[in-house]
Formats: structure tokens, C-alpha cells, sequence
């Protein structure tokens, strides 16, 4: 432990200078920092204990409950010095001899202040990180030590380690060999073992340009990115359901997986790479950038949260503090989510700073999206101009036949048809209620009924009650006039959910100004119709209607008349009875912006079936001038009956193709669905959400130097300038933090553990640097290598530091047992999904497919709601792909997985566990999975065609271990193979110490 | 000589908490020294340990404590009218109908005169070991947080349960038996599953291992295909061979070291675990106490006496549950909205008898003395019934607000009621005991000061009562 000091040495906690009884007491510099280590916990803030303020000078002055503590010059009358020097404050922990000097001094030469008030988060004591805390400090470029005596010494990383090392008169170890060099390198780079072949090769020329190769090589190898990505995934907490009660499956949700894997292979600038995590969304609309953003949403939903609006509350509060904390935690190691009830209790995060972070957050939220390729929007938007081509084709000509035909009639060539018998009618003649069936209206704020219409002031609208039947095909119908032709997104009658999360409705001028639409979720059944502009409907009333097909086709009607083309969905959307209702004058509950219809509805009627153009026609009144399609097939010519059959068979050709891309082309991605204008966000008293208090604007934290923590936003800026504030925050070139974090990140995994061993904390209560230097000169080298990883990989894995030999050393174990000095390179197990993906390519069954869908080797079962998920024994090409690619629901364990400790994502593990349990070697020993593995290793082995027992045996441990067996253990494995089989020798060998621990 | 020899104790106990283990800053009382040798977790002693491992029973659905173990005449008497309340009862359905006295009988029992029902005819039979916390509140009424509080002290899942914080702050008694076990009901595992007895951020040791009947009674304790006897004997011999030469020649590394001790313990949980689950070897007389041959009993009766030789093997921790996934039909847990009459008869007649049984059998054989039996439920239930306004119904909803959990054994004052809800039960008002302080008391029991059994894991010093926890002294023997 003699080391330990000194590393802490280098980083004093308490900078307090105590001087001399002589010297005149500087305020800022002795005074504040001991008030603020020492007594401000407790007498600061809005409520000091016993009323004693000692952060400002007049009330430390004033006293407190108690009296006068201080009197300027009379340390006999002063009752704080009393309680100090009797060591009743602070309590437990009473001063020091020289502080309480300090102190004295302070009172007896009249009880001198500085410049306002102390700040007491701001000092670092023995309790707790202030603004100089060595994290948070600006960067500076540390000096490069001199190198070590003789070649060791290859890049600026030796230096550093040399350094710490020559201090307590250590060495560090030999190089290691060859063959545990390489073995090494491919499971840090790639998570994959090397083969036979491979290990010979650099065995054989081991050369600083065979090793730079193999190096380069790797890190351009695709399994780089996902051996990495898995790194990323477990610091992300990424999990593929839920969580909580119901722990609902997150079926779409592999693409944020794959952007990770392919954004570090790309070695996408690291902060890039956090950017587009943050912000995707916002900065590349469609797919790619879409799926970098399910950072955001990457942890647990509660999707169970009462009923009450305060669990409600409280359960976005409780998303907003894990967001707050997994955003801290990942990109800058502070556990910001700590201050969400008081200041932090250990570092300089203030808890209205905690506020801040959550109001740049506060748009965020879990949901499905439906993307698109820029050039799959293309071609769907060619295929519309063409259906749009051939609509207006068939409508001219329908046109011509109509005015023609309709000269040729005569009043009383055709009787009226009787109309159409809807479902339910709404007549408002004095009432809201339903004149047909039970569907009666209610009123939801300010109603009016005035001379049979419903008026609608913008603000109100009328909900009926349940439906009792399920609906798919439908027709809407509606004779609605507006209050004003500039109004948007209004719905005069929706058919909706009753949670308002599915609807269908007539709309006016959503989309598009004055014009009609068929109004929908998330536009899932909405393209505009290409209808004419509305003109009339603010002089009198028109009558619409929206007729839904079961084969999705949706047709609008206006006056009678077919509205614009027809337009096609993949689906209907269906409304059970019992939880569906109509309502009139509103899009869709809930109640927001630009929902609302302003005008009057003098009638509305609901079919339960789509009804043809000839019905809407009566029931429009307008039948008299009602044309029928077959009429019009039995004008025109019969050439014209080709072309119009012609046209019709193109449009139809056109409209399934249309269907079927924007059903085959549109990726539906678990990401964050914004809230485009989120509510402002406001300080929660001791984090209760019963106790609001002012309104907080988006920021980050004052005490991570070098970036401004003011976003300078209002209260109200939209989501996009808020996460856009942070982003630029977080990834701003000046903040040193970010860059330590990632740096320290990558040593942790190459090295087996940070130079900070707790690498998302960096605060008071994580791991002191033991190479604080070294971490800046990597920021250095991060910073001019522009972000990029690939580099720092390289420095890494090319120092002499990191090609040492892992042989134990019995002087340095005793100095330094946990090998922070980084005396040789400590041995460790390979990760959970290192021992199944390697099982998988020595057994010459790994599949290397990449990206898409994971594979499956759980069951997924849904009962009532809640959903279980139990291991399932899986065998086959589909299921041998890279662990990475694993399904994995919260909760959704793997015997083999889980005994070596891979977590289960419902926490973000910077820092894996290594555990060796009896439960482990079972697994190994008895899993199906390695019972398989081992037969079909056996089968490879076999198909290799040797020519003896010798060479099988031989072959089975280079695989397997990388070398040759030793006289004794071929002696073992032939004793094996003979009696046992070649599979019992090939399941020995995966549970060898030397298989699963990399030297 | 066996390299693995020549490690320190503590490397096996927590099975090569390598790397981890410097940061697992742990202030605890010793376990009990193992055979002789150096104690498990060696710390500054706090107080003496009366309870040295802890069987715990877990209510899963919400026990009626105005049914069982909270006596209400008031209730009785209130029968039919409407709860007055100053704020609309805050619970899951919404739905309030009238007050409704209890479907079952009370009377005193035992020397000590405590009031229990009719609905555990056996287990009242024992009021005088029973020490019945009648005061406990929780934090939610939804069953999986509520589930998760209990077990972990947080609603989210990620939190280490009790047993894990048991399991990795006392170590094991046995190496060839895990230290926390859990026995889940035939029908199915609690909502929630293994996350409730999840190690959380804890290293993986003191995860929950389940306990199963058949051919694999632990996951992947024998081969998963079969393989000849003597082919998996020199398989093993083999691996312990080439692992061991390994050692000599590479040097005494911890983590080597571990890993050959791992499979000699392996080999050995291989004969522990289908020993210790063979009840054949049990008299007739204590097969049938337990009630292993009614079918009603049988499932909880083996769990049961599963249990007792566990903890005599020197398993720390053994959970069981009474009651399984929530959902489905019929209710196959204590979520009792239809009707707690039918509901609760039915898994009182379930577990009644067997709890009974292990109650007498613990003392009879002294195991009682430093043995801690625990008897949960997530939350209670309403006094008023679910219902329609105006309407008393049979069933009742779930109540957070109050109800009644109870101990039994070693460190406890037996044979009496802590804490009161309000007259009609619906409220804890005298000293209301959430479950932080439930869980203060069991540590303390243990010897452990729940302030100062902590973990690190991203910034902060985690606790099983987080910043929270008063030990109820007043039940403390």
C-alpha cells in the first residue's frame, strides 16, 4: 500500500494553507475552505441548523438561535470558538490542532471576509470534491518524463509508467512471448481467439512490423466493432425490453446495437460518436440517425404507472434521474443523478444543476418511430407522382363522360335513391345525442348548440360513449362549416381509442394549408389526397366524407364528390368495441395545440362499412348529379374503355407497389420520439414533485471547467435546442473531463482496469488516477488524432507497457498487489460472451452474419401483460452468431452467461464483476451449449484429416490454447481421446485454466 | 502439495472476488470461523450475532392482515358503513366499496394470549414464538416494485436483494452448497423472477441460486446430455491435471488458484445438492408433520423441510415463496380481489401445516436458537371491500398503507404484537415500519449495522436501506 500514498500525494485533498501564527489570515484561501469542509454541511442554505448562517458574513455575525457566535477580537466571548475548541463542533469530527489555530487567529484578528458569500460546494476537503478537483480542472499538457534507461521506452506511455514505477524501485516484467502476445491482442481487439495458422505466422516473425500489422489488421477487422460495441452496450445499459412490472420485449431495437458496431468500425470521431447519440435524430434524420439516438431510451421504461397524475409524475421523475444519470455517468463520470433531492452530497453538482440536466432532457421520450432511407423517400415520392399522373388521366376523362351524360339527362329519368342507413347520427338539434343508436355525446368544456349545429369555439369538443362493436372498415362523414379558412389541424369527427393513442379523423389543414386529409396517428394512414384548396367552407357548410376500405384504400369525398385520389395503406387500424368512442371538434384526445376545430357541425353520421360512391353521393344530396362508373364505362368509346381500363390497371399496379415499399422500406426503431416543445422544467424541493418550485432553464454543471454551463436557453426552447445545448456542452473540444472519461474508458478494457479504477465515476467517491498525467497526455493524443479511437487503440497496444509478460513478481505483489503501477500485465478471464464466442470459433460454428434482429435463445412469454422470458437449449447456424447479437430482455438470463458474470442490462456496468464460483465451472463443464461445442470441435478436428492420435491431440490444444501440448499433456490427452473420444478431450480443454484466462 | 493450498481462506469464500473484492468495502461482523480456520470477512465486531442464517417465507399477492394477524373488532362493528377518509384512498383498481369485517374467526392463543384468526390454525398454535410486526407500510401497491422493496428495498429491479446482501457480507458456512437459496411454489416463480433475488451490482456469488426439483435440481449441475459416468470422471481428471500443471509452471496465481478450487467444489456440490434435496432419508413422523403426503401441502411441506437441511448445511440464506405469477386464472397467489374468504383458505391450507411443521421441527432440534424464520407479504390488503360504492364485497384491494408481517427465533422478544395500524386497519399510525427498517432489523440481528454493510457501485456507497433504516429495537430479545 506504500504506493497508494503516493498517488494521493500528487493530489492534495485539503488545500488549506494554515501558515504561520504570524502571518495575516487569507480569507479565500484558510478561512472559506475550513468553514466550507467543516461547518457548512449543516449551517448554509435556506434552513441552517439552529438558524446559524456561517456561509455569509453579516448572518454568521448575527448568530443564530443560540446568540452571538462571533465576536470580532474576543475569542472569550465567541461561542464558536468555544464549541470548537471543547470539540463539541463539528461533531465526530473535531478540528485539527493547527485548523483550530487557524481558526483562532481568524476570530482574535477580527473575523475578516472576503467578497460575498462562501460557496461551499466549491472547495475540496476531506469530505468532498469542490471546483479543483483534479477531474474537473482545465487541461493542461503534462511534461513528458524522461524515458527508461535503454529501449524499453516505446511511445509516451512507457514514459509515464516508467516513472511511477522507478519511484518505489520496481521493473516492469519481461516482453511477453510471442504466442501469449498475440493471443492477447486478438481477444482485447477482436474478442475472438487467433488460429493455429495465425499464431505460427507471427511465431515465427515476431518483428515490430508483424506486430503492427497484426494490429492494424485487427483493427479494421468488422469483429473489432463488435467486441467494442459490447464494451459500449454494458456502459449504456442497452437491454431489449422494458424492465420494470412488465418487462415488455423491445423488438426493434437492435438498430441502435448496429449503429454502434458499425460507428466503431468506422472509428467515427468519439465525439462524433456522442453527438450523434445525443442528438441523431436532430442532426441526420432517417435511419442512421434515428438509431444512434436510442442512447436516449436505451435504459428501463415504466410502462405500469398508476393511475394518479403523481405517480405519474413521480415515474417520469424517476426516468428523468436514471437519463440524468446514465448521461453523466457515460460521458462524464459524474453521478449528477445524486443531486436530484440536495446538492451532491460528494462532488460540485448543485441540485438545481441536477434540474438543469433534466430540463435539457426533459423532451425525451420512449417510443417507436418509422424510418426511411433518403433514397427509398425518393422513390415513393416518383411512384405518387405517377399515381398522381394517372389519377388526373382517369379524372379528365371521367369528367368529359360526366358532363356529357349528365346533358343528356333529365330531371325525371331517375328517381332519388333512398340514402344510405348509418350506425349513428348526430342530428345536434338541441342535444348531443346519437338519433340512430346509443352512442350519445358529452361535452368537454364550453358546447353550444345554436339552430341545429354544434359550434365549436376551438377549445371545447364533444366525446361519445363506448362503442360496442369492433371497426376496421368504416366511412366518417361530416357537414362541418369553418370559422376561418387559416386554421390548422383541426378534426371535425375521429373515430378514436380511449386512450387518443389510435384514431382516424377528418382533418382540416394539417399538413397542408386548406386542405382536407384523412387524419391518423403518427400520419401512419395519412398522404395527402392531392384534393383542391378549400375555398367555400367558411361561407356554408360542406359535407366530407372519408371512406376506409378493408384493403386499405382510403377515399375522400367532398360534397359528393370523389376529393383528390384515392390514396392506399398496408392496413386498416382496428377499434374494439368497449375501448373506442367518436369524438367531434378535436383530432384526438389528449387535448394540445393545433387540435382543435373552430366552426360548426350541423350533422355527422358514422357507417359501419365502407360505402360506395354512389351512396355518399345520396347521402351528400348531391345524386342528382351523380354519375355511376358503370354509366360512364357504357358512354365512351371503345377505345377509350381500353385506355380507361389501361389507366385504371396502372393506377391499381401503382398504388399496391407504393403499399408494399412504404411497408418493406420503413424500419420502425425503438428511439426517442421528442417532445417537440416540453413544458418547463422546475425545481423539485428535496426532489418531491409536490413541492415545485421556480422554473430552471437548460444546463449543464459550473464545475467542470473549461465550458460555459449555461446553455442560454429559455425555459420553453424546444427539445432540439435543449439536447442540442447539452450535446455542445458535453462534447465541447475545451471540456477535459469528456475526453479523460473516454481515454480512461479505453485503458480500462486494454489494461484489465482503468488508471481510474471506476471509470463513469470520476468524482469524490470513485478511484483516484494513479497516472494523472498520463491521462492528460492521452487526452492530448485523443485531441490530435481529432477523436478518433483507432489511434489510441494503436498507442495502447504498441506500448512496451502494454506487450509485458504477465509472470508474477513476489516484490512487486507485496508493493503493489493490485498492479496499478502496471508491473507486468495482469492475467484475466475472458468476459461471458469471450468464452461462448470463442467456443463458437474454435468449433468452427461461428457465424459471423452481422447486425439485424438478435437470435433468440430465450422464450418470450406474455401472461396477462407481463412478459418472462426462460432460457431455451437452441442449436443451429442461427443461434451460433456473436454474442453481441443476442436478444437480450432485462431478466432474460443465460446459465452460461450469468456464472460469468455478464450483466444483466438493467444497470450500466462500466466495470464488469470477475467472479470464479463452483457454479461457473459446472456451467462450463455441463452447459449444452459446451457439450455441443465440444462435439462439433471434435467433428472439425476429425474432418482435418490427420493422420494420428498425436496430431489430433495437437491440433485440438493450439486451437484451443494456442500451443502445442507439452510431452505430460499429450501423454493425458492420448489417454483421454483412446478411452473416452474426442469430444471428451475437446471439453477438457475448454474448461482449461489457460482457455479462459489470457495471460 | 495442492497449490491452491496456499491461498488465503478469504479467496475461496468469495470465490475470487479478484479485482472486485479490493473495492467490496465491507464493515461487518465475522461470519462464524469456518472449521477452524480464519474467519470469512474479518471486521471490526459490532454487536455479538444472535442469528447466524435466516429462512424467509414470502407472501406473494398481499396477505390480509385484517384476516390473519391484525385483530379489528372495530371493523366488525363498522361492517356495511362507508371508510371516512380526508383524501380519496390512493389505490390500484380505484374501486371503494364498504367496510368488511373479516371472513375469519379471531381468538387468543397460547400463553400469550395473542389474537390470531382461524386462517392459520397450525401456525397459531405457535403464537407464543411468533413475534408479529402489525405496522409495516410499503412503498408501492403494485405488485413487482412492491415485491422488489421487500426484497431489495428499491422498487426498481438492479438492487441487490437481502439474502445477496447476506451471502456476500457474511460469506458462506459451506463451499459445497450455495449461500443463498431460493425455493419458488410449483406453480410458478414470483412476478418479477429472479430479479428478486438478484445480487444486483453485487458480485455474482451471492446471487440467488434456485433450487428445482428434477433431473437438474441446480442449472447445469450434471452434464446436459448424457455422457458416461466414467467418460465425465476423466474428463474432470483431465481438467484438473493439465490446470494444475499449468499453476506449477506459470506460478501461484489467485486467480488460477481459484479456478481449480471452483471445480473441486464443483464436484463436490455435484453430491451436496442431490443430498441435501433427497427427503427419503426423513422419518415418516417428520415427512408427515410437514405434510408431504396431502396433496394441499405437499409442494410447500418438501420446501419446507428443504429448507431446514439447508440451513443445517450451512446455507445462509434460504427464501421460499408461497405463490406464484400473479396473473392468470384461477389465482394461483394471495392476490385475494375476488374474494379473500375462498382466496385465502385455500393458500393458508397450502402452507399452514408445513410452516407449522418447520416452526417445531427448528426448535426441536435447537436450530431455532440461532435461526430466524420470516413470514412477508409485499403489502396487505383494504378493510373495504373491492367493490361498487355502497357495496361489500368479497375481495379487497392492495394496501400499502398497513399491514402485518411476523419473525420467529433467534434475538426476538416471542409472543407478542409490535405496532398498530388504525382501528380499521386501513393505516399503520402506532411506529408504521417500512421495509428499511425491516430490513435494519434483520442485519441487526445478524450482528450487522445496516449503515455499515455497503458496496460501492457508480458513486455511491450503496446500502440495503439506502439512506433510510431504524432498527425496531423494541422486538429485540
Amino acid at each position: 500500500m506504500r504506493n497508494l500514498i503516493i498517488f494521493f500525494s500528487a493530489f492534495p485533498l485539503l488545500g488549506i494553507e494554515t501558515g504561520s501564527a504570524a502571518e495575516p489570515i487569507d480569507f479565500e484561501q484558510q478561512i472559506a475552505p475550513l468553514l466550507a469542509a467543516h461547518c457548512l454541511e449543516c449551517h448554509a442554505g435556506a434552513e441552517p441548523k439552529a438558524g446559524l448562517d456561517l456561509s455569509r458574513h453579516e448572518a454568521a455575525l448575527r448568530g443564530g438561535e443560540n446568540g452571538v457566535v462571533l465576536v470580532p477580537g474576543d475569542i472569550q466571548e465567541s461561542r464558536l470558538w468555544e464549541m470548537v475548541s471543547t470539540d463539541e463542533m463539528p461533531p465526530e469530527h473535531p478540528l485539527s490542532a493547527e485548523e483550530k489555530e487557524l481558526l483562532q487567529r481568524w476570530i482574535t484578528t477580527g473575523v475578516s471576509w472576503g467578497a460575498g458569500s462562501i460557496d461551499r460546494l466549491r472547495y475540496t476537503s476531506g469530505r468532498r470534491a469542490g471546483y479543483d478537483w483534479w477531474s474537473l480542472r482545465t487541461w493542461h499538457m503534462p511534461d513528458l518524463p524522461a524515458p527508461a534507461a535503454g529501449e524499453w521506452s516505446r511511445n509516451g506511455i512507457d514514459h509515464f509508467v516508467w516513472e511511477k514505477l522507478a519511484q518505489v524501485d520496481l521493473t516492469p516484467a519481461a516482453p511477453a512471448d510471442a504466442r501469449v502476445l498475440i493471443r492477447r491482442l486478438y481477444f482485447d481487439l477482436i474478442g475472438l481467439p487467433p488460429t493455429p495458422q495465425e499464431i505460427a505466422d507471427f511465431v515465427s516473425d515476431p518483428s515490430e512490423a508483424a506486430y503492427l500489422e497484426i494490429v492494424n489488421r485487427l483493427l479494421e477487422s468488422p469483429r473489432y466493432g463488435e467486441r467494442w460495441g459490447r464494451h459500449w452496450l454494458d456502459v449504456v445499459r442497452f437491454g431489449e425490453s422494458n424492465g420494470f412490472e412488465r418487462n415488455g420485449p423491445r423488438r426493434n431495437f437492435w438498430h441502435y446495437r448496429d449503429w454502434v458496431i458499425e460507428a466503431l468500425n468506422q472509428d467515427l470521431p468519439y465525439d462524433e460518436f456522442v453527438r450523434m447519440q445525443l442528438i441523431g435524430d436532430l442532426e441526420k434524420p432517417g435511419p442512421e440517425g434515428v438509431a444512434a439516438a436510442g442512447f436516449l431510451v436505451a435504459g428501463v421504461h415504466n410502462t405500469v404507472v398508476g393511475g394518479s397524475p403523481r405517480m405519474k409524475k413521480l415515474a417520469r421523475q424517476d426516468e428523468l434521474e436514471e437519463l440524468v444519470g446514465t448521461i453523466g455517468q457515460t460521458f462524464l463520470g459524474l453521478t449528477a443523478n445524486c443531486a436530484r433531492c440536495h446538492d451532491h452530497k460528494f462532488d460540485p453538482v448543485r441540485q438545481v444543476e441536477y434540474y438543469r440536466l433534466a430540463a435539457a432532457v426533459a423532451g425525451v421520450n420512449h417510443g417507436e418511430r418509422t424510418e426511411r432511407l433518403v433514397e427509398e423517400k425518393t422513390r415513393l415520392a416518383n411512384l405518387q407522382a405517377e399515381i398522381t399522373l394517372l389519377t388526373q388521366s382517369l379524372q379528365s376523362m371521367n369528367t368529359l363522360a360526366r358532363e356529357a351524360i349528365l346533358k343528356l339527362r333529365t330531371d325525371e329519368s331517375r328517381p332519388p335513391p333512398a340514402p344510405p342507413q348509418a350506425f349513428a347520427q348526430w342530428e345536434f338539434d338541441g342535444d348531443l345525442k346519437d338519433s340512430i343508436g346509443k352512442l350519445h355525446g358529452q361535452a368537454v368544456g364550453a358546447i353550444q348548440l345554436e339552430e341545429g349545429a354544434l359550434v365549436l369555439d376551438g377549445k371545447s369538443y364533444v366525446e361519445t360513449s363506448p362503442i360496442d362493436k369492433n371497426v376496421t372498415e368504416k366511412t366518417l362523414e361530416v357537414w362541418v362549416q369553418l370559422d376561418g379558412l387559416d386554421q390548422a389541424g383541426g378534426g371535425a369527427i375521429s373515430l378514436e381509442t380511449s386512450n387518443g393513442v389510435r384514431f382516424d379523423s377528418i382533418v382540416f389543414a394539417e399538413r397542408e394549408t386548406q386542405r382536407w386529409m384523412a387524419g391518423s396517428e403518427g400520419f401512419l394512414r395519412t398522404e395527402s389526397f392531392e384534393g383542391p384548396k378549400e375555398s367555400e367552407a367558411d361561407q356554408r357548410a360542406v359535407h366530407m366524407a372519408l371512406v376506409y376500405r378493408a384493403d386499405g384504400t382510403i377515399v375522400g369525398y367532398r360534397d359528393g364528390q370523389s376529393y383528390g385520389r384515392e390514396i392506399r395503406k398496408a392496413g386498416l387500424s382496428q377499434y374494439n368495441a368497449g375501448a373506442s368512442r367518436f369524438i367531434f371538434g378535436l383530432r384526438h384526445t389528449p387535448v394540445g395545440p393545433n387540435k382543435h376545430l373552430q366552426g360548426k357541425i350541423l350533422r355527422a353520421s358514422f357507417y359501419d362499412r365502407a360505402l360506395t360512391p354512389e351512396e355518399i353521393a345520396t347521402s351528400a344530396g348531391t345524386n342528382t348529379d351523380y354519375v355511376g362508373e358503370t354509366e360512364i364505362v357504357e358512354w365512351l368509346s371503345p377505345v377509350q374503355r381500353l385506355e380507361r381500363a389501361r389507366l385504371k390497371s396502372e393506377l391499381d399496379e401503382r398504388q399496391t407497389l407504393l403499399a408494399k415499399i412504404q411497408e418493406d422500406s420503413k424500419r420502425v426503431m425503438y428511439s426517442v420520439t421528442p417532445t417537440g416543445m416540453p413544458a418547463a422544467t422546475k425545481f423539485l424541493h428535496r426532489g418531491d414533485v409536490d413541492r415545485e418550485g421556480e422554473v430552471v432553464t437548460p444546463g449543464g454543471v459550473a464545475s467542470v471547467a473549461g465550458v460555459e454551463a449555461d446553455f442560454q436557453l429559455a425555459a420553453d426552447a424546444s427539445d432540439a435546442d435543449r439536447r442540442r445545448g447539452l450535446a455542445a456542452w458535453i462534447t465541447d473540444d475545451e471540456n477535459a473531463l469528456f475526453s479523460r472519461i473516454i481515454v480512461n474508458r479505453l485503458w480500462h478494457y486494454h489494461f484489465g482496469q482503468g488508471l481510474v479504477d471506476t471509470p463513469s465515476d470520476f468524482g469524490f467517491n470513485g478511484g483516484r488516477p494513479s497516472h494523472p498525467e498520463l491521462i492528460d497526455w492521452l487526452v492530448h493524443q485523443l485531441r490530435s488524432h481529432d477523436y478518433h479511437l483507432k489511434p489510441l487503440h494503436r498507442l495502447m497496444v504498441t506500448s512496451s507497457t502494454y506487450r509485458q509478460s504477465s509472470t508474477p513478481n513476489a516484490v512487486a505483489q507485496a508493493q503493489d498487489a493490485e498492479n496499478r503501477l502496471l508491473w507486468r500485465m495482469t492475467p484475466r478471464r475472458l468476459e461471458a460472451e469471450v468464452v461462448r464466442d470463442s467456443m463458437l470459433a474454435v468449433a468452427g460454428k461461428l457465424n459471423v452474419a452481422m447486425g439485424g434482429p438478435g437470435f433468440e435463445d430465450v422464450s418470450v412469454k406474455e401472461n396477462n401483460g407481463t412478459t418472462y422470458y426462460e432460457p431455451l437449449d437452441v442449436d443451429g447456424d442461427a443461434w451460433f452468431r456473436r454474442t453481441v447479437y443476442r436478444f437480450s430482455p432485462r431478466g432474460g438470463r443465460s446459465a452460461l452467461l450469468d456464472t460469468f458474470d455478464c450483466p444483466d442490462p438493467s444497470a450500466t456496468a462500466p466495470r464488469r464483476a470477475v467472479t470464479t464460483t463452483p457454479l461457473q465451472a459446472l456451467s462450463l463443464l455441463n452447459n449444452a451449449f459446451v457439450l455441443r461445442m465440444s462435439h462439433y470441435f471434435a467433428e472439425r478436428i476429425l474432418s482435418l484429416n490427420l493422420p494420428d492420435a498425436e496430431s489430433q491431440v495437437r491440433s485440438a490444444w493450439q486451437w484451443t490454447v494456442g500451443r502445442a501440448p507439452n510431452a505430460k499433456e499429450e501423454e493425458l490427452s492420448i489417454a483421454l481421446v483412446e478411452s473416452h473420444g474426442l469430444p471428451a478431450l475437446c471439453r477438457g480443454l475448454f474448461n482449461a485454466n489457460e482457455f479462459v484466462i489470457v495471460e | 502439495m495442492n497449490a491452491s493450498q496456499n491461498l488465503p481462506r478469504r479467496e475461496f469464500l468469495h470465490w475470487g472476488s479478484h479485482g472486485l473484492g479490493a473495492t467490496a468495502l465491507l464493515s461487518l461482523l465475522s461470519g462464524e470461523p469456518l472449521q477452524g480456520e480464519t474467519p470469512a470477512v474479518a471486521t471490526p465486531a459490532q454487536t455479538e450475532p444472535v442469528v447466524k442464517r435466516a429462512i424467509h417465507i414470502c407472501l406473494v399477492g398481499g396477505m390480509s392482515h385484517v384476516d390473519s394477524f391484525d385483530h379489528k373488532p372495530a371493523l366488525e362493528k363498522m361492517h356495511g358503513k362507508t371508510l371516512q377518509y380526508d383524501k380519496k384512498p390512493d389505490i390500484f383498481f380505484g374501486q371503494i366499496g364498504l367496510l368488511r369485517k373479516s371472513d375469519f374467526e379471531f381468538k387468543p392463543r397460547g400463553k400469550s394470549g395473542l389474537l390470531l384468526s382461524e386462517m392459520f390454525p397450525n401456525i397459531a398454535e405457535l403464537a407464543d414464538d411468533l413475534t408479529i410486526l402489525n405496522s409495516m407500510e410499503s412503498n408501492s401497491a403494485n405488485h413487482t416494485p412492491a415485491l422488489f422493496v421487500e426484497n431489495s428495498g428499491f422498487e426498481a429491479n438492479g438492487f441487490p436483494s437481502m439474502g445477496s446482501w447476506l451471502a456476500h457480507g457474511l460469506g458462506a458456512v459451506t463451499e459445497t452448497l450455495p449461500a443463498y437459496v431460493v425455493l419458488s411454489d410449483a406453480r410458478g416463480g414470483p412476478n418479477g423472477g429472479a430479479a428478486n433475488w438478484s445480487n444486483g451490482f453485487l458480485p455474482g456469488h451471492s446471487q440467488g441460486v434456485e433450487l428445482r426439483g428434477g433431473d437438474q435440481p441446480v442449472r447445469d449441475l450434471f452434464p446436459a446430455q448424457g455422457i458416461d459416468a466414467r467418460t465425465d470422471l476423466a474428463t474432470r481428471d483431465f481438467v484438473n491435471a493439465i490446470n494444475q500443471d499449468h499453476v506449477a509452471r506459470v506460478g501461484a496465481d489467485p486467480v488460477l488458484a481459484a479456478r481449480i478450487r471452483s471445480y473441486q467444489l464443483a464436484a463436490q456440490m455435484q453430491l451436496s445438492v442431490p443430498e441435501v434435496s433427497d427427503l427419503s432419508g426423513e422419518t415418516k413422523t417428520t415427512q408427515d408433520a410437514y405434510g408431504l403426503e396431502d396433496e394441499q401441502t405437499a409442494d410447500m411441506g418438501g420446501r419446507c423441510l428443504l429448507a431446514r437441511r439447508l440451513v443445517e448445511r450451512g446455507v445462509r440464506f434460504v427464501q421460499l415463496f408461497s405463490g406464484g405469477p400473479i396473473a392468470g386464472s384461477p389465482r394461483a397467489s394471495w392476490d385475494a380481489h375476488e374474494s379473500v374468504k375462498q382466496n385465502h383458505s385455500h393458500e393458508a391450507g397450502r402452507i399452514d401445516k408445513p410452516v407449522a411443521a418447520l416452526l417445531q421441527d427448528l426448535k426441536q432440534r435447537g436450530l431455532l436458537k440461532d435461526t430466524l424464520v420470516l413470514f412477508t407479504t409485499e403489502f396487505g390488503r383494504t378493510p373495504f371491500a373491492q367493490s361498487a360504492a355502497g357495496v361489500i364485497g368479497e375481495g379487497r384491494d392492495h394496501n400499502r398503507y398497513g399491514f402485518s408481517v411476523w419473525m420467529a427465533g433467534a434475538g426476538l422478544k416471542p409472543g407478542m404484537t409490535f405496532g398498530a395500524t388504525d382501528e380499521l386497519g386501513w393505516k399503520a399510525v402506532d411506529r408504521p415500519i417500512p421495509w428499511h427498517d425491516f430490513h435494519a432489523t434483520v442485519l441487526q440481528l445478524f450482528g450487522i449495522n445496516h449503515e455499515k454493510l455497503t458496496y460501492y457501485h457508480n458513486g455511491i456507497q450503496r446500502r440495503l436501506t439506502n439512506v433510510h433504516g431504524q432498527v425496531v429495537n423494541e422486538i429485540l430479545a
